[in-house]
């Protein structure tokens, strides 16, 4: 058995559009957030969850969290049923949304702290122990008689996560926690997140827009649109069916003679600069390289891999999302 | 026990949160005294002009505004999680944040606000329940203390309930639905008055839909020992419990509610 597990899923939401002129009732439309999504995560799993907006992925994490009761469909998480056995199932979990804040807004977020340990009736010791080493990695020591309106984003985040993980949930789930993070705090949370997977093996659900994340931290990536599971696997397979072009930048002394490279290539000046872009399907990487340093004497040469973010672009489009 | 405890170091913490802007707290409680102190003039225009209104005179009415201003406004100031904003609690996405944490929703609405500021209220609703009880002579037995108790207590849950009516609403239509405070807010401006004083549909209304009649002003009555609509005796003891079946009602509509709770964006 798999630690969750999720069989069949639908949720539709009725909305009502507003009332046009001249008419009694007003036009439902129902939108299928979810349609017969099934898949299964095992402990210790870091899963990335991506998708474009609307596509369902908030959905999901609702419903797997015990917000939201589904239209049909099962779902299990370490055996329990989120929505049906909510309190018993809660305790499991921390959910931690990059866009909503789940502490008290004008308290010391100690404060804050010692009520949760109130709510999850957490064992005194066993509190001061996890704070202690929650506040040692999330670098919180300081800010803990600071209340949280006084704190930087990346600050908040921090005690966010420090507080969704106080009482040692065995499954966590993150929506978006890197959204507007400067370069040097994405980095120290993510850097956390891998240690808090691999030392406490907590599972971890990481919902993003933000390919970089997925690239550093998921080993697994499921792709959801429309409300259908659209591809479950590793990153680089997804990345390979859509990283079929590649591009190098090469400067030279003189003017080159670009008379030897394949049809198939395009070529772009762009001041100094040559832009080649090519397929490696059909021309190997090394080949390419070889017909560029015959066309002249070359002075500099980049060679890079599409950016990841235009290859998810590209692959919602091919799917039609 | 664990709930009570809870409930307790949460209002605790509320409190110290409200203390952070301690000028805008004192402002706001004056403000309140001024206003509840105005509803307070009001009754007492009444007795200057006509010395009495039915059966009752200036102390007993005194009396009656006293009971539910304390009662009302107790209610307010503990129970502000059901009172308060329900609809924001919802659009605001922190009724969500209730269902990821281990205990009751409606234990964790209530233990998510306090409004200190009604103490005013409070104040001034005392003040005139004092004054009313000397004037009308009322002697305060065992039984009668009882009584009060009983009346306050089980009003408060009453209140609860009636606001209760305003979150099901919400959860069903993510919006506030204003005609519920016709019968929270408009039954305590009516019900500060006995309800004798009222034509019949409204005392239907405050006697059996919104039973502020029952729960409140016939323990007072029988205090002042001028039983209302002849309800005396051990009956007065009872009628307060439908304050207790309304409250227990609404609070299955409730849970029932949350059921179909849809949540807001992302």
């Amino acid at each position: 058995m798999h630690y969750i597990e999720v069989e069949n899923l639908n949720k539709s939401f009725t909305v009502r559009k507003k009332r046009e002129k001249g008419r009694l009732t007003r036009e439902k439309t129902v939108i299928h957030a979810l349609q017969d999504v099934s898949f299964h995560i095992d402990e210790e799993e870091l899963t990335g969850y991506i998708g474009p907006n609307g596509a369902g992925k908030s959905t999901s994490v609702k419903i797997l969290s015990g917000i939201l009761t589904p239209d049909s469909g099962k779902a299990t998480v370490g055996g329990l049923t989120p929505w049906t056995e909510r309190k018993k199932h809660v305790e499991n979990i921390g959910v931690v949304f990059g866009q909503r804040m789940q502490l008290w807004w004008d308290v010391p977020i100690l404060d804050s702290y010692r009520l949760l340990k109130d709510i999850y009736k957490i064992d005194k010791n066993d509190f001061e122990n996890r704070l202690e080493e929650l506040t040692d990695a999330l670098d919180l020591k300081e800010l803990l008689a600071t209340p949280l309106r006084l704190m930087s984003l990346g600050q908040r985040m921090r005690a966010e996560l420090c507080g969704s993980l106080l009482h040692s949930p065995k499954l966590l789930f993150l929506d978006e926690p890197t959204i507007g993070l400067d370069a040097v705090s994405k980095l120290k949370l993510r850097e956390f997140l891998q240690k808090e997977n691999k030392e406490k093996g907590t599972t971890i659900l990481l919902t993003t827009h933000d390919m970089e994340d997925i690239a550093a931290l998921c080993n697994r990536v499921m792709v959801l649109g429309h409300g259908k599971k659209l591809f479950d696997g590793q990153l680089p397979d997804l990345l390979s069916r859509y990283d079929t072009q590649r591009t190098i930048h090469v400067r030279y002394d003189t003017a080159p003679d670009f008379s030897s490279l394949p049809e198939s290539c395009t070529l772009q000046k762009e001041g100094d600069n040559y832009i080649i872009t090519y397929a490696p399907a059909e021309l190997p990487t090394a080949e390419i390289i070889a017909r560029l340093q015959q066309a002249g004497r070359m002075q500099e040469m980049t060679a890079q891999s599409q950016n990841i973010d235009h290859l998810i672009a590209r692959m919602y489009r091919e799917m039609d999302l | 026990m664990n709930t009570i405890k809870l409930y307790l170091h949460s209002m605790k913490m509320l409190l110290k949160s409200q203390l952070q802007y301690p000028w805008s707290f004192c402002l706001q409680t004056i403000a309140q005294i001024v206003m509840e102190g105005g509803e307070m003039m009001a009754v007492l225009l009444i007795v200057n002009r006509f010395q009495s209104l039915n059966q009752w005179t200036g102390g007993d009415l005194l009396f009656f505004f006293g009971i539910m201003s304390i009662t009302f406004y107790l209610t307010e100031c503990f129970g502000r999680g059901i009172t308060g904003n329900f609809a924001a609690l919802i659009r605001s996405g922190n009724l969500d944040t209730f269902f990821l944490r281990p205990r009751g929703i409606m234990t964790q609405v209530i233990c998510h606000a306090i409004d200190p500021r009604r103490i005013g209220c409070i104040a001034v609703g005392v003040a005139a329940l004092v004054i009313g009880s000397n004037q009308s002579r009322v002697i305060w037995t065992m039984p009668k203390i009882f009584l009060f108790t009983e009346a306050v207590l089980f009003g408060m849950l009453l209140i609860l309930g009636l606001f209760l009516i305003e979150a099901v609403f919400a959860v069903h239509s993510v919006k506030s639905i204003e005609l519920v405070n016709a019968v929270t807010y408009g039954g305590r401006s009516a019900c500060q008055y006995p309800i004798d004083a009222f034509p019949g549909p409204l005392r239907v209304l405050f006697g059996t839909l919104a039973p502020f009649g029952l729960v409140l002003q016939v323990p007072s009555a029988v205090i002042l020992d001028k039983p209302l609509m002849g309800i005396d005796g051990a009956w007065a003891f009872l009628c307060p419990l439908a304050g207790v079946l309304f409250f227990a009602i609404m609070y299955f509509v409730f849970q029932k509610a949350m059921k179909f709770y849809r949540s807001t964006g992302s």
